[in-house]
């Protein structure tokens, strides 16, 4: 039987993401009952942390090489931005309170924006599995309309992003992805958000992403601007 | 965590032992204990006509045998689920392959793994709240009330809800199935002037073929698709926009491109090898149907008809023997089915006539004619065109014509069938003069229906009722013919009362329409004022 590679890559993916779905409801079933001690409570959450990640990289993966074969498209509908953080949280919730991070989110009940879910939903997760890395205490999400423009925001009370990372509109900046290992960072949400951002058009207007500092918390700030 | 949800009645379907059993677990912490764990299709087919769960779990990928779509397909079709009943796609990867097949039935929302115990909790109360603020829109639906379901539509928009795009798209496809068509374009433009939001667009496109306007149609469609060249639903509307224009050629390209992004499309796999078969491009008919059969292996869809017509593309390749195999294969599978021994024989007969034993092959299409006599319904028109195409073969070229009349006598308002037709007489030989005899066919009745509906607008109910009587009687499968015939006993009743023998034939021509197109939006009508009637000839 022929199968070109993005079958096979599908497939495989496929196949991980139902290890994954198993390690990660196991492991959450050994946390949750009361039978099983762990000398380091903490190490078993960090497992959780782990899995969540590598899942969100595989999906990453398999966008950005669709993205590259073309075979990537949005579709672009109208969703509820409270109803998306309620479910972000409820993916997310969890894993925090293990690691003593307070996840929570702040957005007017009607705000509505037009994107692809799927990918959105992709981004803010990957953030926020990010920022728990970094962050201290809390992690804050929250969505207003700035200059027409939809504005989800993800921040964190952590020591923020390094220098070479921030990124702001007004510079015109592109990410280089030069030199990933040398920060422990790969940087490939960064650019999967970016790639995602700016497949959502309305007319001349093109979305973007920003990575900032101290905004209403002290740590790192990260925009997905959405026209 | 008790919810609303621990009252639920849960079915989870998945072919791996052990996602059933994280999937039980998941149900546990939820506190859901009523729910019965499928691993094949057969099972959840079973359990969900036996308890009728609330909440349906279902994998997409259920190992061999039918899909996650092929269960909801077969479950909404035998009525298993209902509107109420909450179906969960389950699935390891993106949706968007499965939302391009271009379904009939779409679950109520996709869920991919993995997922959490609080997400799954998450998602399922706000399906069970959609469902709340739909279920008086749903049941109107249903009952095919779509004045009543768009009235509902109209308060919750007016309530300021949080989802006002989704209840606009079920809006707009409620006026296109009550033919209210400018007022569903309306709402197809309101949105897309700030939005280009891609089924606003497709149903833009949608609303332009419906009322003929091709050039626009193809104009919509094609921006769509140089737009996102995965959109395939926009390839199927396209196609048929094209076929309508009788520009068959094209409409088999654009079929092909989106068969080729979206392989698992049985109904595009048909349409496919109907258009190249009529058009003689039989390598690609072969394989279009060779895989629609693999495709319809486990599908509710199944049909003897695409294992006779790949019996017939085989055949045309010259593999005869194949073609024998797959015709005797088909008796096998559909015994019983009421439309299996026409299948059969005009397979046999192409088969038969392109080995050169012309005996045999009459035999076996008089068997075909004789099993048409009996069959009737929406399939008349395109098993009609299955004979002609035998008759041509076999040079019973009298009986081809007089088919073909038929044909396009109970058709002749659908330019896509006629588009249909006339490629037919073209690779049967009949070219040119079959087009000259389908225009007259088609003005001859245009000119009866015409003159018909000019005497009910004047008022001549009993010279308009004679007049359309006799056009339906001729033509008991033209469903404009008969549903005139039945508006003008109707209007008549309705100013002079009405009698017994004028009420029942009203609900034959009914009937006729009914079987032949159970969805057309005019029924509805017709049979709302005869109900009137009817209630009110009780009351006196």
């Amino acid at each position: 039987m022929a199968m070109d590679f993005s079958d096979m890559l599908a497939s495989s993916i496929h196949d991980i993401k139902n290890s994954l779905s198993l390690i990660s409801t196991t492991l959450a079933e050994m946390i949750g009952s009361a039978e099983n001690t762990f000398a380091d409570p903490r190490q078993a959450n960090l497992l959780q942390h782990e899995v969540q990640r590598v899942n969100h990289n595989l999906v990453q993966l398999l966008s950005l090489y669709k993205l590259g074969d073309e075979g990537l498209t949005v579709d672009i509908d109208e969703h509820n931005i409270e109803d998306l953080f309620i479910e972000c949280l409820a993916n997310n919730q969890t894993v925090c309170q293990a690691l003593g991070v307070d996840l929570s989110y702040d957005c007017d009940p009607m705000l509505c924006g037009y994107f692809d879910l799927e990918m959105v939903r992709s981004v803010v997760d990957s953030t926020i599995g990010n920022a728990r890395r970094y962050a201290d205490k809390r992690i804050q999400l929250s969505a207003l309309e700035e200059d027409g423009y939809l504005v989800i925001r993800i921040e964190d009370d952590g020591q923020g992003f390094p220098p070479e990372l921030l990124l702001r509109s007004d510079t015109n900046d592109q990410l280089q992805v030069t030199n990933p290992r040398a920060s422990g960072r790969t940087r490939l949400g960064l650019l999967f958000a970016e790639k995602i951002s700016g497949l959502h058009r309305s007319g001349e207007r093109k979305g973007h992403i920003e990575v900032k500092n101290g905004c209403s918390l002290p740590g790192g700030c990260f925009e997905l601007w959405l026209p | 965590m008790a919810s609303i949800l621990s009252k639920k009645q849960v079915l989870v379907v998945d072919d791996f032992a052990d996602m059933r059993s994280v999937l039980r677990g998941i149900l546990r912490s939820l506190s859901i204990n009523n729910f019965d764990l499928a691993a094949t299709a057969s099972e959840a087919l079973a359990i969900l006509q036996k308890r009728r769960p609330d909440i349906v779990l279902c994998d997409y990928n259920l190992g061999e045998g039918k899909d996650g779509q092929q269960v909801l397909e077969e479950a909404r079709e035998r009525q298993l689920i209902g509107v109420d009943t909450i179906y969960v796609m389950l699935t390891a990867e993106n949706t968007r392959e499965m939302v391009m097949a271009a379904v009939e039935y779409v679950p109520d929302s996709y869920l991919t793994k993995p997922f959490t115990a609080e997400l799954l909790k998450t998602r399922l109360e706000k399906l069970v709240q959609q469902k709340a603020q739909l279920s008086g829109v749903n049941e109107a639906l249903v009952a095919k009330d779509y004045a009543g379901a768009i009235t509902e539509l109209n308060t919750l928009l007016t309530s300021g809800p949080k989802n006002p795009l989704e209840l606009l798209k079920i809006k707009a496809e409620a006026l296109i199935s009550s033919n209210q068509l400018d007022a569903a374009q309306k709402v197809y433009q309101s949105i897309l002037k700030d939005r280009d939001v891609r089924w606003a667009r497709l149903g833009a496109g949608k609303v332009q073929l419906l009322r003929k306007d091709y050039t626009q149609a193809e104009e919509t469609l094609k921006a769509l698709i140089s737009a996102d060249r995965y959109m395939i639903q926009a390839y199927d509307v396209l196609a048929k926009t094209l076929m309508a224009q009788g520009r068959t050629e094209d409409a088999e390209k654009v079929l092909q491109q989106a068969a080729e992004l979206s392989p698992r499309g049985l109904k595009r796999q048909i349409e496919l090898g109907r258009v190249a078969l009529n058009s003689g491009n039989t390598q690609t008919a072969e394989k279009a149907f060779g895989r629609a059969v693999n495709l319809a292996k486990y599908s509710r869809y199944n049909h003897p008809s695409i294992h006779s017509s790949l019996a017939k593309s085989l055949t045309a390749n010259g593999k005869h023997t194949e073609a024998t195999k797959v015709v005797s294969e088909l008796g096998r599978a559909f015994s019983g089915h009421e439309e299996v021994e026409f299948h059969k024989a005009t397979a046999d007969a192409m088969i038969k006539a392109n080995q050169g034993n012309l005996k045999e092959a009459a035999a076996a299409l008089a068997i075909a004619e004789h099993a048409l006599g009996e069959s009737s319904g929406d399939q008349a028109a395109e098993l009609g065109l299955e004979m002609v195409k035998a008759y041509a073969k076999l040079g019973q070229h009298d009986k081809a014509e007089a088919m073909l009349r038929q044909a396009i006598a109970n058709n002749h308002d659908d330019d896509a069938f006629i588009a249909e037709v006339k490629q037919v007489c073209q690779s049967a030989g009949m070219g040119d003069e079959g087009d000259k005899k389908i225009q007259r066919v088609q003005q001859e009745i245009i000119k009866v229906n015409n003159a018909g509906v000019r005497l009910i607008k004047q008022g001549e109910f009993d010279a308009a009722i004679k007049l359309l009587r006799k056009a339906a009687d001729e033509m008991p499968g033209n469903k404009t013919v008969n549903l005139n015939a039945a508006k003008a006993i109707i209007m008549k009743m309705e100013q002079k009362g009405s009698t017994k023998e004028e009420v029942q034939l009203v609900r034959g021509y009914v009937e006729h329409v009914r079987s032949a197109a159970p969805e057309d939006w005019r029924l509805a009508d017709i049979s709302a004022r005869l109900q009137r009637l009817v209630t009110k000839q009780k009351e006196a």
